[in-house]
């Protein structure tokens, strides 16, 4: 009982780096930007949380900071990308070299010091008590409830149920027509992409300031990169991202449960898991559900920028 | 054993002339003698150049900000002579174009603080003027020598607090991969352990890597959940430290004094100083008399335990430390019979493992699981 409960416990806790990062993604890619630079972010973010509450111990402001970090190497990614329409690959591959680089040259003087201060968990009167699923699911830190509960929902509200919502998925699917309809579409693009970059190096603070809690270099470790193809799983939509995060800290943890607990696997296959489990998640549905295609298909103009006069 | 995957051609054929070689040179102690080489020429202190490849940062707290700490004292050692480094040397081709440039840049000795295999080899045998040190190496050349340090003392005494400290008798192990030094490290510390608890067991999760501080810390968590009760591991970093700490269990760790971490966790680390030897090595290639050595830095010159944690009884840290004491008195815990996880007898009774069989461990002994 408590082996399930500690499962589903780190898979939540592990899972809330990919789902914040993979919320940022989703709101680039729907207004039709591929932001590549979603690891160098998350670098970002975690030495701004840790170089903060190194400074004053509030993990609240740490995250805060790192966001505000984010949102500005957002804008910078946004501003050449939307504005002067260079490579999105490129751009974003250039801001991951940058961020991590820039992240470890910062980093060094905080390496080596635990963060003095973290978010601690929280729980949740009366629900907490429920046996088995009780202890997994309401004692979490803060930001647990806010990427898993809050932010997927709202998001989910502003992007499927306000007309807002439909203006900036038009910006993502057919930008020329949605210029004609009088949206301002690179407004749209640049707002929504430094947005999303906010939520990225956020989850940078996450790890940071709630998971590991240290800085060392690295210690990203390639969730950027998982995070952007989760995404592309989930079919463009944060609620679907959210789950397909907390799907992969789930097979992650299996991993490591499944060492733990000697199943007869040999532990190459334990830790090819959660890849094979990715692969499966992407191959399954389009097998096994054609009429899921177009609902989880990507924005059309994903990845184009858009030039008014070419249209 | 010999695995077939860590065998190339060369391998091949270097286990045959170590075959030979071991009936010619008899391996006496802990460190062997140089090779039939004849010395590299004299460097004039203010010429020499000794550059350093690192496998990671040095700002890691862990292994190679332990070998950056050996650099400095180099530096301060010899001022006139100049050092360079590089961090983050990828296992790769880019590993010998690192290695190469050194020796454009006129480096006369060059360091690898990890096992390059290949990548430094080649670079060796094209630039027979330059001496190299390989950490962790298996392949010498003329002008390459290999270093380690004799880890398994230390943490077969962490074993024995271990053991000592644990109530579950479980034990918990963070490995990066199935290798000789994760294999000597998982047996000497259950041995150390089962000298007070006889029936603990070990059960390792491999990592694939050997920093990855989220995927330790969810090893670390798994291990807890599963009953463990101490945490050791081969990391560099401290993630499943502080999950020890969060969790009221408590952990054993490696390269560096890292108790900041985790306080109440801490039991203590296998800490490593490459310091003295480094300047010494550094002086036989100035002085012109270096010849490529396989060394293996024995326990208190170059490996020890830490100071034990706060949070260690005073008959644990005594009893631990007696077992020390006997070992630097000459004493080997590794003595057969030993078993392996299949209950073969490995070690026959009455054979004491040599340095060497200890370094190339790659088989767990019963009571190891997860390898």
């Amino acid at each position: 009982m408590d082996i399930i409960a500690g499962i589903i416990q780190t898979s939540i806790l592990a899972g809330g780096v990919l789902a914040l990062a993979a919320l940022g993604e989703v709101l680039a890619e729907r207004v039709g930007v591929v932001n590549l630079g979603v690891e160098g972010l998350m670098a970002l973010g975690a030495v701004t949380g840790i170089a903060t509450v190194v400074a004053t111990p509030n993990p609240m402001l740490g995250f805060a900071l790192a966001m505000v970090v984010g949102f500005f190497f957002g804008m910078v990614f946004a501003a050449t990308t939307v504005y002067l329409r260079a490579n999105q690959v490129l751009c974003g591959l250039a801001l991951t070299l940058m961020g991590t680089g820039m992240a470890a040259t910062i980093g060094r003087a905080y390496s080596g010091t635990p963060a003095p201060a973290t978010f601690p968990p929280i729980a949740i009167p009366y629900l907490s008590d429920i046996p088995l699923l009780g202890r997994a699911l309401f004692t979490q830190n803060i930001l647990v409830y806010l990427i898993y509960i809050i932010l997927p929902v709202a998001l989910h509200w502003l992007m499927f149920r306000t007309k807002h919502g439909l203006d900036m998925r038009a910006v993502g699917e057919n930008p020329a027509a949605a210029d004609a309809a009088g949206i301002p579409v690179q407004a749209m693009r640049f707002w929504y992409v430094s947005a999303g970059a906010a939520l990225a190096a956020g989850a940078g603070a996450y790890l940071t300031l709630a998971f590991v809690p240290s800085w060392s270099e690295g210690v990203v470790a390639g969730r950027g990169w998982i995070a952007v193809s989760l995404v592309i799983f989930a079919g463009y939509r944060p609620i679907n991202a959210v789950a397909a995060a907390l799907l992969f800290g789930l097979i992650t943890s299996l991993g490591f449960v499944g060492q733990a607990r000697n199943w007869p696997i040999p532990s190459p296959v334990l830790s090819m898991l959660p890849y094979l489990g990715t692969i499966a998640m992407i191959i399954v549905p389009v097998l096994a559900w054609q009429r899921m295609r177009r609902l989880m298909a990507a924005p059309a103009a994903l990845g184009e920028p858009y030039f008014r006069d070419v249209r | 054993m010999i695995k077939i995957r860590d065998l190339t051609r060369r391998g091949f054929l270097n286990i045959g002339a170590a075959a030979g070689a071991s009936l010619l040179l008899p391996k006496s102690g802990l460190i062997s003698p140089a090779r039939a080489a004849a010395p590299l020429p004299a460097v004039a202190e203010e010429d020499a150049v000794i550059a350093w490849g690192y496998v990671g940062p040095t700002a890691d707290e862990g292994w190679t900000y332990a070998h950056d700490l050996g650099r400095q004292a180099v530096a301060a050692a010899f001022p006139k002579a100049k050092t360079l480094f590089v961090e983050n040397v990828p296992y790769s081709a880019d590993a010998s174009r690192i290695f190469r440039q050194f020796a454009a840049e006129g480096a006369n000795m060059i360091i690898a603080n990890s096992n390059y295999g290949d990548f430094i080899y080649d670079v060796a045998k094209r630039t027979p003027d330059v001496a190299f040190y390989e950490c962790d190496g298996r392949n010498p050349l003329d002008n390459l020598g290999t270093y380690y340090v004799a880890h398994w003392y230390p943490s077969y005494i962490a074993g024995v607090a271990a053991g000592l400290m644990s109530k579950s008798g479980k034990l918990g192990y963070v490995a990066s991969f199935p290798v000789p030094s994760v294999y000597s490290g998982t047996n000497a510390f259950l041995m150390g352990a089962r000298t007070v608890k006889p029936d603990a067991t070990l059960q390792a999760i491999v990592i694939n890597s050997w920093f990855d501080p989220q995927a330790a810390a969810q090893a670390g968590t798994a291990l807890i959940d599963n009953g463990a009760d101490v945490l050791f591991g081969i990391m560099d970093e401290a993630a499943y430290l502080q999950v020890a700490e969060q969790r009221g269990a408590k952990a054993v760790m490696w390269n560096t004094d890292i108790r900041r971490y985790g306080p109440q966790a801490y039991i203590s680390s296998i800490v490593v100083d490459f310091s003295a030897w480094y300047v010494e090595q550094v002086r036989r290639r100035i002085a012109g008399e270096w010849t490529p050595t396989e060394d293996i830095l024995p326990i208190g010159k170059g490996v020890d335990r830490d100071a034990w944690g706060e949070t260690v009884p005073a008959e644990a840290a005594a009893q631990a430390d007696a077992i020390r004491d006997k070992i630097m008195g000459g004493w080997s815990p590794f003595e057969g019979e030993i078993k392996d996880a299949k209950g073969n007898v490995k070690v026959a009774a009455g054979h004491r493992m040599t340095e060497v069989e200890l370094y190339n461990w790659d088989w767990s002994i019963e009571g190891v699981t997860g390898l």
